[in-house]
């Protein structure tokens, strides 16, 4: 019998992550100038859009790309990033898909599914696949019930 | 985690959302006998894909929510969620549990008390904490709906009760609500005993009594099967809806869809208009909460004029025809 897990729930909208709802997470930090993270926002009623950010890398410790709030900010391994109806999708060039979101839309809410797999700067693997949803791999992950406020890599170098 | 801040438990009954209401209304009745303990409010999901049902329920007011996200709980089995309900109970120790008095509700709760080995009480209408004594006192129908007993459980707990759709009102949506969600264990499941192969709406047009804001009532004293679609005119005029007493049920004048009471729906419209109805406690106890009472009937001292805002003694049917010709000639 597995222990008891625990969290939060937004009445507006989460994302499905580790098999819970939650109302946005943190994975690394977005300060960081290279390393890797993934930052799932927490979205306001009015915002339907879910916010993703992350630096991701391959199993190599090559990196991939920068997103930052589902923009593709960096590409030096000429990733591809395709808006689709119920989210995006980010790709490699060879077409290996590297994340993908879903965003399911109810009467009164949103839940935002994950699938692809990441992996950090030492080609740690951080995302992994579990059948049709995406599990958090370690307990590095902070959850977030507010709007992420801090900066990210690029501005804290400029700043 | 601290597991004594959440003592009050409501069952997440989803079956038929969003028609079915009375999770939302049991979470407001919930939180409020919570505040008065001192406590939060919990809900129990449990089912597989049920993150719209926890946002809703979060959204109502749900201070913590119980879930378990699980292939084996896809469908509702009465022994399967038994099990779980009763194992998390036995973890987290509520001192109440709540859940409506639907059909799944009346079937589900009788086996989690009788699983351990606690009082229930069923079809409830009223529930409170008794300021002196701090009770939980449960009002419910008693011998045949004659009287309304108060129950309490002072030894056993948690304190059992299912409560008729309709008798609470539910807090409103609030998008910006957040809640704690835990994830208890699943216990070792019993093996599924049925298998659902498929399921079918009902085809007849269920009135939605329960949502209106004008609820015109007819009893035995309407007199007729013409008389009483006369209420339906009125109804129409008044853009309510028609609900009927167990005898009107009987005499074929109108369907057990629209009956109200003990062992019908219970509605709080804004206004009530009770015709032909003499008031037994099996009728009343499903228009408790209404907030404005007209009732028309031949006998003064029938019971419903206790419980009126203002009366009218007079024939039904005269009483009737009158107030159709006159909205008629002012709408």
């Amino acid at each position: 019998m597995e222990g008891i897990r625990s969290g939060a729930v937004s009445a507006h909208h989460n994302y499905m992550i580790s098999g819970m709802l939650r109302p946005g997470f943190l994975v690394g930090d977005p300060g960081s100038a290279k390393g890797f993270y993934l930052l799932a926002d927490f979205l306001l009623p009015g915002e339907n859009t879910p916010r993703i950010s992350g630096r991701f890398f391959d199993e190599r410790g090559d990196m991939l790309l920068e997103l930052t709030w589902n923009r593709l900010m960096l590409d030096p391994a000429d990733c591809l990033y395709r808006p689709t109806p119920y989210g995006f999708h980010l790709s490699k060039s060879s077409g290996e898909i590297i994340l993908e979101t879903t965003t399911r839309r109810f009467p009164n809410g949103y839940i935002t599914s994950f699938s692809g797999r990441l992996y950090d700067e030492k080609g740690v693997l951080k995302l992994d696949q579990e059948g049709s949803s995406a599990r958090l791999v370690g307990n590095d992950s902070i959850m977030l019930t507010a709007p992420y406020q801090g900066c990210f890599g690029k501005e804290k170098k400029n700043a | 985690m601290d597991r004594g801040t959440c003592l009050v438990w409501v069952f997440g009954d989803y079956a038929d959302y969003f028609q079915n209401r009375v999770t939302l209304q049991l979470i407001a009745k919930g939180k409020a006998l919570a505040s008065e303990l001192g406590t939060r409010v919990g809900v129990v999901v449990l089912g597989e894909d049920i993150g719209q049902y926890v946002m809703e329920y979060v959204a109502h007011g749900a201070d913590v929510i119980y879930a378990a996200d699980n292939n084996a709980l896809k469908d509702y089995d009465v022994e399967l969620f038994t099990a779980v309900a009763a194992s998390w109970v036995e973890i987290f120790r509520p001192e109440i549990f709540l859940a409506g008095a639907t059909a799944f509700g009346r079937e589900l709760f009788p086996r989690i008390a009788k699983r351990l080995r606690t009082g229930l009480s069923a079809d409830c209408v009223a529930l409170e904490i008794d300021r002196e004594t701090g009770a939980f006192v449960q009002t419910t129908p008693a011998f045949g709906g004659d009287l309304l007993a108060d129950v309490v459980t002072p030894v056993m707990r948690p304190q059992m009760a299912t409560v008729h759709p309709g008798i609470f009102r539910e807090l409103p949506h609030d998008p910006f609500a957040l809640a704690e969600l835990i994830h208890p264990p699943l216990p070792n499941l019993p093996e599924r005993k049925i298998e659902v192969v498929r399921r079918r709406k009902e085809k007849a047009r269920r009135a939605s009594l329960t949502d209106a804001g004008v609820v015109i009532v007819g009893g035995k004293g309407v007199g007729s099967r013409a008389n009483f679609d006369k209420l339906f005119q009125l109804a129409e005029l008044l853009g309510g809806e028609v609900g009927a007493t167990r005898p009107a049920v009987n005499a074929g004048w109108a369907g057990e869809e629209r009956l109200l009471g003990q062992t019908g729906k219970s509605v709080r419209p804004r206004l009530l208009i009770t015709i032909g109805t003499s008031g037994a406690l099996q009728y009343t106890a499903g228009i408790r909460g209404s907030e404005t009472v007209i009732a028309v009937n031949r006998d003064h001292s029938a019971p419903i004029f206790g419980l009126a805002d203002l009366g009218i003694v007079g024939d039904a049917d005269r009483i009737l025809s009158l107030l159709i010709e006159e909205l008629n000639r002012r709408l």
